[in-house]
């Protein structure tokens, strides 16, 4: 199943692109690579604005009532643009934790703030290599959390966060304010996704779901997110394929364009179709949520996503020959950005795993 | 025992004498200033020690010895991470041209000397904003200016240049004729009034290449090192002239030990790394890879000894080892999980994922982009004709820019 976008759906695609690439440059992102702690402020400045912070949030709770599709729309746009922070796609899978698991007290207290994108969310689940660990180190007991949750995107200015711990009889997950919890920031190679270390020394939380329940909304969350980020990655792709087409159409070398050179004709249109199975697969992946099919369609448009931006940075560098490798054209942007959304969420290697199982488990 | 396996034993324990002084660890935490004056001092060193210029006559410097001594030393030398990068353009090629082409041998052999102790530094000024895989398309001009030469234009990614003392430029003289027979090479003194170098920034942080603008800068006729308009030859002969060095199956990025390693420690969704097919898939296919390269390398070994000619397949090294190594160096950082963001960008690319995953690129455009090395393979070995070039035989002013 996919979808047409409507007329509404489409005015958010153009009116967002319009926005962002009005307001965000890469000579402003470039020195926040070299800057621990810091985002591009006019990037989340313009999503608070316009709503996309509340998009597909319910009205109750200050939000727009619109839902995957529509946030990957921006999505897309903001991955065209390089988003300057990653509190757009940190904030919605908090929020959808506190949604769909959490207490009225929860949802009462911390839906409206991040709505308003007065709040920012973070996504604590992973820990050392594992995105999704089934025995989690940090300890919940006593109502409080302890132990360190690794490289944690947007940890650096969140306000809350989605812990998944342990307690005595299992997993738990566990909505804790991370107002006195310790963030231990280090250099990355993109810093504007704001990570740190998140050390909980007895923070207090409140547990939304326990033993299996835990592990499978949290798989949920993921499979949220990674719908927005493969919108995202595929924005990134997508731009990338342009900025090759248009330098091939333009850089002379032997007498004509490079792109008349048909190793460099036949990678750009390689990228192209990597990017339309991946914008293809994200909104089918949009469309299946509450679906029996939803982590399959996620997981799916995960990898192709993936897939879709590691090689449109690859390429589009080496179409541009030492252009593209110089500082200032901001290439690696791109690339060091299509890194970091391949490992936010669950990598390639997670991702296949969810999905050969899933596959499997319909098998048996 | 060979007389080589000796040589290279004997190499091997001159510069494990010497790696605390200025091997990989005696480097960490230097800034570029600190290491390059370190690699002077090695240079310095590694002359004493008979192992500057191994292929080089002896009344040069040199040791007098074959390319087989020099690609066994620099094979050794290589495991060290000595300080040597910023002169290996410098020695590898402008300074060997400087001895064949130059005009005045006294000045030469003064500069070779100097070069090999690390006391001066070249640079090769080819490449330009219109002219990088399509060299002859270059525009820089030389004008003839009373006996000699005046210089107006720019050069780009002229690695070293911050560094060094001295270029090998090739410039054009005569834009009425065919790209390639309008072309002068001539040697440059970068301290000349009306040069300026300015660094560029590179992706993965660092500035070693460089812009190098020339305003009116003269050159008496003795910088000439090629017949007039026969500049092209020289150029082609500069690129040629390092045919036999050491190669690096790990594309010049970190060993599949390394990799190995790494997928020991950590785990995929709960289960050792090491024991996951993909995993295990790209340690195989990659070492499968590097084997096959270094066996080339060997047997290109052999042929030298035995006086043949390598073959032609020793031009797959850049070309393959550098593109996966960018593919396995992103593998890596996947396999960290999310703490592979961490990044150090002084972290040295053969130790390090980060840093050779975001460095791999210049690699594959460097000395050559992958697909000109194609091209060379397809058209030079394999007899395919050349692509459509309008180019060709249509006087330079006369392309259409
Ligand atoms: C780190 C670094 C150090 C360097 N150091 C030096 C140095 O010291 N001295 C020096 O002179 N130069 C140096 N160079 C320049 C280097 O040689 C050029 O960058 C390289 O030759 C490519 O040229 P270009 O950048 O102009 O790319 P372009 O030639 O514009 O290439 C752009 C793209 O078009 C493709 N292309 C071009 N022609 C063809 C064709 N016929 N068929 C198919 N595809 C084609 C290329 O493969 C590439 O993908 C350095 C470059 C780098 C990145």
């Amino acid at each position: 199943m996919s979808l047409l976008y409507d007329e509404g759906q489409q005015a958010i695609a153009t009116e967002s692109r319009r926005v962002l690439e009005a307001r965000v440059q890469t000579d402003q992102l470039l020195p926040l690579l070299e800057r621990q702690g810091e985002f591009h402020r006019p990037f989340w400045d313009t999503a608070r604005e316009q709503g996309w912070t509340a998009l597909a949030l319910p009205e109750a709770y200050g939000g727009l009532e619109l839902g995957l599709v529509e946030l990957g729309l921006i999505a897309l746009q903001a991955g065209r643009s390089l988003s300057g922070a990653p509190f757009l796609t940190s904030s919605f899978g908090a929020a959808r934790a506190i949604l769909d698991f959490g207490d009225d007290a929860l949802r009462g207290h911390w839906l409206p703030l991040l709505a308003r994108g007065e709040a920012i969310g973070a996504i604590a689940f992973a820990e050392g290599q594992s995105p999704l660990p089934a025995n989690p180190t940090v300890k919940f007991s006593g109502g409080k959390l302890l132990g360190v949750k690794d490289a944690v995107s947007a940890a650096l200015h969140a306000d809350v966060a989605v812990v998944l711990a342990m307690n005595d009889s299992g997993p738990v997950l566990a909505i804790a304010s991370l107002k006195d919890v310790e963030r231990i920031g280090f250099n990355t190679f993109d810093n504007s996704r704001c990570i740190a270390d998140l050390a909980f020394n007895g923070a207090p939380a409140t547990v939304i779901a326990q033993g299996d329940a835990a592990l499978d909304a949290a798989q949920h969350i993921l499979a949220l997110q990674a719908v927005i980020t493969a919108h995202e990655q595929t924005g990134g792709a997508e731009v990338l394929m342009e900025r090759a087409r248009d330098y091939a159409n333009t850089r002379r070398a032997f007498g004509q364009t490079i792109g008349s050179f048909q190793s460099v004709k036949h990678r750009i249109a390689e990228i192209y179709g990597l990017v339309e199975l991946a914008r293809a697969g994200a909104l089918h992946a949009a469309t299946r949520e509450g679906h029996a099919d939803f982590l399959k369609a996620a997981a799916a448009a995960r990898i192709q996503a993936t897939e879709a931006y590691d090689t449109a940075a690859r390429d589009c560098v080496q179409v541009h020959g030492g252009i593209g490798v110089t500082w200032e054209a901001g290439l690696h942007l791109h690339m060091r950005r299509a890194r970091t959304l391949a490992m936010e969420q669950g990598n390639m290697l997670f991702w296949e795993d969810v999905l050969v199982n899933e596959l499997a488990g319909e098998n048996a | 025992m060979s007389d080589l396996v000796a040589y290279s034993e004997k190499a091997n324990a001159w510069l494990e004498s010497v790696a605390a002084e200025f091997g990989r660890s005696a480097r960490k935490g230097l800034s570029e200033a600190e290491d390059l004056a370190l690699g002077r001092r090695y240079l310095k060193a590694r002359f004493d020690a008979g192992y500057a210029g191994i292929n080089w006559p002896t009344e040069y410097g040199g040791q007098g010895l074959t390319h087989i001594e020099k690609v066994a030393f620099e094979t050794e030398e290589m495991k060290f991470g000595m300080p040597t990068a910023y002169f290996g353009i410098s020695l590898g090629m402008p300074v060997p041209i400087m001895m064949k082409f130059g005009s005045d041998q006294v000045f030469a052999k003064e500069r070779v000397l100097k070069a090999l102790q690390g006391e001066e530094i070249w640079c090769q000024l080819f490449s330009e904003p219109a002219g990088g895989s399509d060299l002859a398309g270059l525009r820089l001009r030389a004008e003839q200016d009373g006996n000699g030469w005046k210089l107006n234009g720019q050069k780009l990614w002229t690695s070293w240049a911050q560094y060094s003392d001295y270029g090998v430029i090739v410039a054009r003289t005569d834009p009425t004729v065919q790209k390639h027979k309008g072309l002068t090479y001539f040697w440059v003194d970068m301290k000349a009034p009306g040069v300026t170098v300015r660094p560029i920034k590179l992706a993965g942080g660092d500035s070693h290449v460089n812009e190098v603008f020339f305003d009116d800068v003269k050159l008496t006729d003795d910088h000439r090192m090629s017949p007039v308009g026969g500049g092209f030859a020289v150029a082609m002969a500069t690129l040629m002239i390092e045919r036999y060095v050491a190669t690096d199956s790990a594309g010049f990025g970190p060993h599949l030990d390394l990799f190995i390693s790494l997928a020991k420690e950590v785990e995929v969704n709960g289960r050792p790394a090491i024991e996951d097919g993909r995993i295990r898939q790209a340690i195989a296919r990659n070492y499968a890879m590097r084997n096959g390269l270094d066996a080339i390398t060997a047997r290109a070994m052999l042929m030298m000894q035995a006086g043949m000619e390598p073959g032609a397949e020793g031009s797959l090294n850049k070309l393959v080892s550098v593109r996966s190594r960018q593919r396995l160096s992103e593998m890596a950082i996947d396999l960290q999980g999310p703490g592979g963001a961490h990044f150090d960008e002084h972290a040295p690319v053969k130790e390090n994922w980060q840093t050779s995953w975001i460095n791999a690129p210049t690699g594959r455009i460097a000395g050559g982009a992958d697909e000109m090395l194609l091209n060379t393979i397809a058209e030079r070995i394999l007899g395919l004709p050349q692509d459509y070039r309008p180019d060709k035989a249509v006087p330079f002013n006369q392309i259409p820019a």
